[in-house]
């Protein structure tokens, strides 16, 4: 059975987390895993739809979202969590909590971020419409020690998935395509019929239309 | 209530079809008729592909193919190009019923089931499918048997020998001889082994309805009026509809009677050659394209400028040709998605000969199944709802066929097979939504034995 693992993708409002975190899963499916992606734009419209932007309430936040990736991650899922979640304290509680815990820091300047502001949301707090924005008026701070680091200012967003991919295949918590291989070739070991009967077997089933 | 000291007798008929036993033929099937009045029955959903390999394996061990991870008889080893293996009982590596019931001390006989080649030991007695390549081979477990079986029926008939035919008298009495011959060994064992669960498969309607379909369906493109060979499909169901008659009659209350097909069939109205199809929308290209119809070479094919390659048989497999995955590989992994998306569109426009859309239906293995083990097709087709076949060979130049490139072939299958549950205390009554992957779990019920967590069926008791 995959060992269940959860990732965590912190980082400034719109450096990339989401995109990184869609690529990573869309890999894992494609190798036939078990994915769950938790992203902060969709928890904070259903799970966590009652919280604000204050220190309380994004603690609050993060700790529902950590029961949920605990739940995932030790019945054998690779959860993908993308949150800003903006203070180390809960963070490390996360990785306390759950299960194989991977922390990818995608670090981009503010300015790099502001200058995306896919959704208008820097506009609105420097012009002071919202309040306690991370970046601008509320703190972020930076992991010490992240698994992986993703500059995403000077990487694109594929080279940043196969690096997370990479880190994940190290750890063992993703099989390497090798082992997929590997798994693949153990098949050949069941030779059941000699090359002439299995001849005579698919042209057997050619003429019962099977092939 | 599940009641214990309780036996299950299975009984397969591959191929049969609900819309000829529980409609068309009912009133002149006499011994189904009687069984139908007692029974709790309906339509039984298949495997997607719904063929023999997998279904049959689907069925006795309640996942779905892609967690069997098999997708026909004829399966890719890995990504290279060439290497190809057959689903024998090797490929199967989940628990099938009798593996669960083997440990619970019950005891089991099986006879005919697909997939059971080699023979594996269990608590019991088997002969193997027909996936072994004759009667010289080990077929039976334990090896005692084939000398116990030979002695009563002399050789065993594994199969057909010689299907692809024109001659229909001699088909039509190879198939007599099978399945009489499979009956008589059946009822031998049921009298002369002990058991509490017992099943056998026998071939012989799927391949009637494959040599013989377009005799008696007015709706068929080669239906002859007035052939000689207008009753052969009925009558041929009324002679194993006697055969059944006589077990039902045989075993007691406490039995518990399944009568199960693994799919239906339907009309095949006529070949869609894939790999034809692919030339021309410009997705496969040959080195050297033949002057006649061929069967499709790998080495022909020029990899650099192919994106997908086909197979064929009674459902359609597309592989891709992807960057990192296949030695040659051409497409974008990042474009994957988007192709196959882009394929489905252009598969389902397909038209028939006149210019009719033909309903193509296409599924992406991991849209179905559960997950997707070893290598599966990258997309599995029903051309026509499965009323077309997929034709592999190239060289006919154009997309259609009426003549199939392995031989004539009559009836395509269909998603549908029956279902019969006859002595277990459920009200009777025809009954729907059922699929063939409830069928192990309600005999571990049926049994009093925990149905295990990862079964993906459900027991209808």
């Amino acid at each position: 059975m995959q060992p269940g693992c959860t990732v965590w993708f912190t980082g400034l409002p719109c450096s990339g987390k989401t995109t990184v975190a869609d690529l990573v899963a869309e890999e894992l499916k494609r190798r036939n895993l078990r994915v769950e992606r938790l992203d902060g734009d969709i928890v904070r419209q259903s799970l966590t739809r009652d919280l604000g932007f204050s220190k309380e309430d994004r603690d609050k936040n993060i700790e529902r979202v950590t029961f949920v990736a605990k739940l995932l991650s030790r019945n054998g899922v690779a959860v993908l969590v993308s949150f800003v979640s903006p203070y180390r304290e809960a963070r490390d509680n996360a990785r306390r909590e759950t299960t194989n815990f991977v922390e990818v820091f995608v670090a981009a300047p503010v300015a790099v971020c502001e200058q995306r502001d896919v959704k208008g949301m820097y506009k609105k707090a420097r012009a002071g419409e919202i309040k306690d924005f991370t970046g601008v008026d509320d703190p972020y701070e930076e992991p010490l020690h992240p698994e992986v680091l993703l500059k995403v200012d000077k990487t694109g967003p594929e080279e940043c998935r196969d690096t997370v991919i990479r880190k994940l295949e190290e750890l063992g918590y993703v099989p390497a395509l090798s082992t997929v291989a590997d798994q693949m070739a153990s098949l050949e070991e069941d030779e059941v019929y000699s090359q002439e009967e299995e001849e005579k077997i698919q042209r057997r089933l050619e003429d019962l239309g099977y092939l | 209530m599940p009641h214990t000291g309780r036996k299950v007798l299975v009984i397969g008929l591959d191929c049969a079809t609900p819309q000829l036993i529980f409609d068309r033929w009912v009133d002149d099937l006499p011994h189904f008729k009687a069984i139908l009045e007692q029974s709790v029955y309906g339509e039984l959903e298949s495997t997607i592909p719904p063929i023999t390999v997998p279904a049959w394996t689907s069925m006795v061990s309640s996942k779905s193919p892609g967690v069997l991870g098999f997708y026909g008889f004829r399966n890719r080893k890995n990504y290279s190009y060439d290497e190809m293996y057959f689903a024998t009982s090797q490929a199967v590596k989940e628990d099938r019923v009798w593996d669960i019931l083997s440990r619970a001390g019950k005891k089991s006989v099986l006879v005919g089931v697909p997939q059971t080649y080699p023979p594996k030991p269990l608590n019991g007695s088997m002969i193997s499918g027909f996936l072994a390549p004759d009667t010289n081979c080990q077929y039976t477990y334990p090896q005692e048997l084939k000398r116990e079986i030979e002695d009563v029926v002399g050789e065993y008939i594994l199969d057909v020998k010689k299907f692809r035919t024109e001659d229909k008298d001699d088909l039509i009495k190879q198939i007599y001889d099978m399945t009489e011959n499979r009956f008589r060994v059946v009822n031998h064992l049921l009298v002369n082994k002990e058991w509490d669960f017992f099943m056998f498969v026998d071939m012989g309607i799927d391949r009637i309805h494959h040599g013989l379909w377009k005799y008696f369906d007015e709706q068929h493109r080669k239906y002859e009026p007035n052939s000689p060979y207008k009753s052969v499909l009925k009558e041929y169901y009324q002679y194993v509809d006697s055969l059944v008659g006589r077990i039902v009659s045989k075993v007691d209350e406490r039995t518990v009677i399944f009568i199960v097909s693994d799919h239906g069939a339907q009309r095949m109205d006529g070949g869609i050659c894939i790999n034809e199809w692919l030339m021309r929308e410009g997705y496969l290209r040959l080195k050297n394209p033949p002057r006649e119809v061929f069967p499709l070479s790998h080495d022909n094919i020029d990899w650099p400028h192919t994106k997908a390659w086909g197979s064929g048989g009674y459902y359609g497999r597309l592989f891709l040709n992807v960057k990192n995955r296949e030695p040659q590989g051409v497409i974008e992994p990042q474009d994957y998605e988007k192709f196959r998306d882009h394929l489905i569109t252009k598969l389902e426009a397909i038209e028939d000969e006149n210019g009719e859309n033909i309903n193509t239906r296409v599924f992406k293995p991991q849209d179905i199944y559960p997950q997707v083990k070893n290598v599966a097709p990258d997309l599995i087709i029903y051309f026509g709802n499965l009323s077309w076949r997929s034709v592999g060979s190239v060289g006919f130049g154009d997309i259609h066929t009426f003549e199939n490139d392995t031989g004539p072939d009559d009836a395509n299958h269909s998603q549908y097979g029956i279902f019969v549950m006859k002595n277990s205390g459920l009200p009777r009554g025809k009954v729907s939504h059922l699929h063939l992957m409830d069928l192990a779990p309600t005999i571990l019920r049926i049994f009093n034995l925990p149905v295990p967590e990862d079964m993906e069926g459900k027991s209808i008791i």
